[in-house]
């Protein structure tokens, strides 16, 4: 198998080649990121844990239940562990630092959420220190924070009443894999509650959810009818969710324009993919007197075969290569991005690697194999002089 | 100076018509997409921003940027209401001012999902205020402090139970539809009904915000600023059409981003195959340039000559993917308002804000297509075109 013949016409027009090869990247680039665009979406379903449930206000995401619930719900049978979730709504330095701040009951964070791992700072101090909070590795790089510094936050829904900035103890950084993000901060409820009571700002003893941990073997309908009965007569009517069919909401939020988005780059792929295969039979076509000459000179037609349909291949594999490539080397700075325009999840996985190979291998056959039929059926005497 | 003729190159991108077209598709796949993208943007600020009003004029809670934050007592309200000097008057001497309570709802879609839908508590006033822009297409006005409510035309489209007569829970009250309502701007999504009514069903007090008729040449700068340190009863006030402008910032940074992140790498690719697909054709020209050459073209006019037809094919692949956008027009789709978390339906708008950065962005493609082939190709030494070929 002459090897040396085909890298040699790759590169007598290297210009051409190199461009079919970098379009073909691309195009494998976009149907890769745009495949785990659209799959990032479902990652809160996904990493959902199956012994959640989420209590939340059957009216609305944003009407508080009332922190007197909390006893009477960690009653209910088949409720282990039960957390208080409130959004506390501030910002930092100007109101475009948009990330989520949590009120919850910090003592049972890390049992409800084991996914949440401490990555730097202390767990006691977390827990001892009132204006202790925990911030997410994402958010910590952005900001630059780590444990021991103070983080001022002006508050929005919760503005203090002498006009002055929220001090937060930055006790710890975690990182967690969704659905809880990296980009959150949390801390005591209490502290909430406490400023409230003394004053310091306008508060109703309330949070947006409670989310349950359910004991192992238990029915997890009957609790979440059993949390439902308590109060289907008001004052707050709740609704209680597995926390896969909570998260499943916020993908129906985002609607259909993610997928209409990544169908169009599927067709525009295609037309990239149509395009670098145009070039690839014109770059064919051009070889007829050459492989006249071939065969002339004793080539079989089964060595004329092999000859275009590695050449294909081999610009295919390239191209292959710099998409999965691009596709791998952006994976974390696209991430981040996403994440920090609320769209956290983004991810390459095998199976998306797996995807764009099979697609190189399918473009190397489809642009190959024509031509290489026409060479192995190729006459000497035709060839060199149709190309004459 | 001789030019060459720009027929030779519309004959040429016919001779070469089957690379002609692929390369035409791919530039217009790119235009396409980044239209569509700019079509959806669109579509959603102008929603917003097309249709607020400067002479009306919405106070918030300082620090709140969107109602769905923004709360306030009903005594501060009243306030706010009865001591603004700057507020219009009706014929009975009351002021045109409304208190509105804002909460997004959830409720079943059409589709089984689910939906945060906004559900507006809104005073007799506001009706005055709107005037016009608020038309009523079926039923009737709820009447005062009853339970009845009116559903915006888009809105009733997209939820079961929103037919005239049928009767939606909220909470535990039972609201019953007496009308359909249609307005400019993102209210046709919403859901309207007694503002004592609904704050009682749905368990608030105050309200969200306050909107109020300004008089003529009010000064809303001034007003802003002194509402701002009040002592007693501060807000933050904008005109509408600031307060609408600034609620669709989120989303279009990202439709923004996202379109100019697609147009950005299907342009290189839509580069490299229009740089292709000149390369072949000069190269299949060679003698034809050597004959331009010998017979007296300088190489500029070979050059200006290549590069006229690359940027022909950039504006074809212009027209061809304004073409494939063009059906977008009017397509109605709902999204997520990320400020408040509620969902808006709106339809894809095709604009001269649209249509003029994807033509001038398939020029742009067309460009840098051809100035590298077209460079080659006046580079050509004419004895050297002539035995080559």
């Amino acid at each position: 198998m002459p090897f040396g013949l085909i890298w040699h016409n790759l590169r007598r027009h290297w210009l051409r080649s190199a461009l079919t090869i970098g379009s073909l990247g691309i195009a494998l680039f976009l149907i890769t990121a745009l495949r785990a665009l659209v799959n990032s979406l479902e990652a809160g379903v996904r990493g959902a844990a199956g012994n959640r449930i989420v209590v939340g206000s059957d009216v609305s995401l944003w009407v508080q239940l009332p922190t007197s619930y909390q006893a009477k719900i960690a009653q209910i049978e088949g409720v282990e562990k039960l957390i208080k979730w409130q959004w506390f709504g501030a910002y930092y330095q100007t109101s475009a630092d948009l990330f989520a701040q949590w009120a919850v009951d910090k003592d049972v964070l890390f049992d409800v959420y084991p996914e949440m791992k401490l990555v730097a700072g202390s767990m006691d101090e977390f827990l001892v220190r009132r204006d202790a909070c925990l911030v997410g590795i994402e958010l910590a790089k952005t900001y630059g924070w780590k444990p021991g510094d103070t983080i001022p936050l002006l508050g929005n829904t919760y503005p203090r009443a002498d006009g002055g900035a929220w001090q937060f103890y930055c006790a710890g950084v975690y990182e967690a894999r969704l659905p809880v993000d990296n980009r959150s901060m949390f801390f005591d409820y209490a502290y909430l509650e406490q400023a409230g009571e003394a004053g310091e700002t306008m508060y109703w003893p309330g949070c947006m959810l409670y989310v349950a941990r359910t004991a192992e073997g238990a029915d997890q309908e009957a609790v979440i009818q059993a949390i439902d009965r308590l109060y289907e007569n008001g004052p707050y009517k709740t609704k209680t969710q597995p926390e896969s069919e909570f998260n499943r909401q916020f993908v129906t939020m985002v609607g259909n324009i993610p997928a209409l988005m990544a169908a169009i780059g599927g067709a525009v792929s295609f037309a990239i993919v149509m395009a670098a295969l145009n070039t690839m039979l014109m770059a064919a076509r051009e070889r007829t007197r050459d492989l006249g000459i071939m065969k002339a000179l004793g080539f079989t037609d089964g060595t004329a075969f092999a000859l275009m349909l590695v050449e294909s291949f081999a610009i295919a594999a390239a191209g292959g290569l710099i998409g999965v490539g691009t596709a791998l080397a952006t994976e974390s700075a696209i991430a981040f991005q996403l994440s920090a325009n609320l769209f956290p999840g983004y991810e390459i996985t095998p199976d998306m690697i797996m995807g764009a190979v099979a697609a190189a291998i399918a473009i190397g056959l489809v642009a190959g194999i024509v031509p290489a039929w026409r060479a192995s059926r190729l006459r000497a005497v035709e060839a060199i002089r149709a190309g004459a | 100076m001789a030019v060459v003729p720009f027929e030779y190159n519309l004959r040429s991108l016919f001779v070469r018509r089957s690379s002609t077209l692929l390369t035409v598709i791919g530039i217009g796949a790119t235009v396409a997409v980044l239209a569509g993208v700019l079509a959806l943007q669109q579509g959603f600020a102008r929603l917003f921003s097309e249709t607020g009003r400067d002479d009306v004029a919405i106070f918030l809670r300082p620090g709140s940027s969107s109602e769905g934050e923004s709360g306030f007592t009903r005594e501060h309200a009243e306030t706010l209401m009865k001591s603004t000097p700057e507020i219009a008057r009706d014929e009975a001497g009351q002021p045109l001012a409304s208190g509105e309570l804002y909460v997004a709802v959830r409720l079943r879609k059409n589709d089984g999902g689910e939906t945060n839908v906004p559900v507006r508590g809104v005073q007799d006033l506001s009706f005055a205020i709107r005037g016009e822009q608020f038309r009523i297409v079926e039923g009737a006005r709820f009447k005062p402090g009853t339970d009845e409510v009116i559903v915006g035309k888009s809105l009733a489209m997209r939820i079961p139970h929103a037919q005239i007569g049928d009767v939606i829970v909220l909470n535990l009250t039972p609201f019953r539809v007496v009308g359909h309502f249609e307005s400019d701007g993102p209210f046709t999504s919403e859901m309207w009904g007694d503002l004592d009514r609904m704050t009682e069903a749905l368990q608030r007090d105050g309200c969200s915000r306050v909107i109020a008729k300004l008089v003529d040449g009010a000064d809303v700068a001034e007003l802003r600023e002194r509402l701002e340190n009040d002592k007693v009863s501060p807000a933050k006030v904008q005109t509408e059409r600031q307060y609408l402008t600034a609620q669709t910032i989120a989303l279009s940074a990202i439709l923004i981003t996202l379109g100019g992140f697609l147009g950005f790498v299907m342009g290189i690719a839509a580069v490299f195959t229009g740089i292709n697909s000149m390369l072949s054709a000069i190269s299949a020209r060679t003698s034809e340039i050597g004959v331009l050459l010998s017979i007296g073209f300088r190489p500029w006019s070979i050059f200006v000559a290549f590069l006229l037809e690359s940027v022909l094919l950039g504006l074809l692949g212009g027209v061809v993917g304004c073409l494939m956008a063009l059906p977008l027009n009017g397509v109605r789709t709902g999204t997520t308002n990320f400020q408040t978390f509620t969902e808006v339906a709106f339809a894809f708008r095709i604009t001269s804000d649209v249509l003029v950065p994807a033509v001038v962005f398939a020029l742009v493609l067309g460009v840098l297509g051809g100035l590298w082939p077209a460079w080659r190709a006046s580079r050509m030494r004419p004895t050297e075109a002539l035995r080559r070929a």
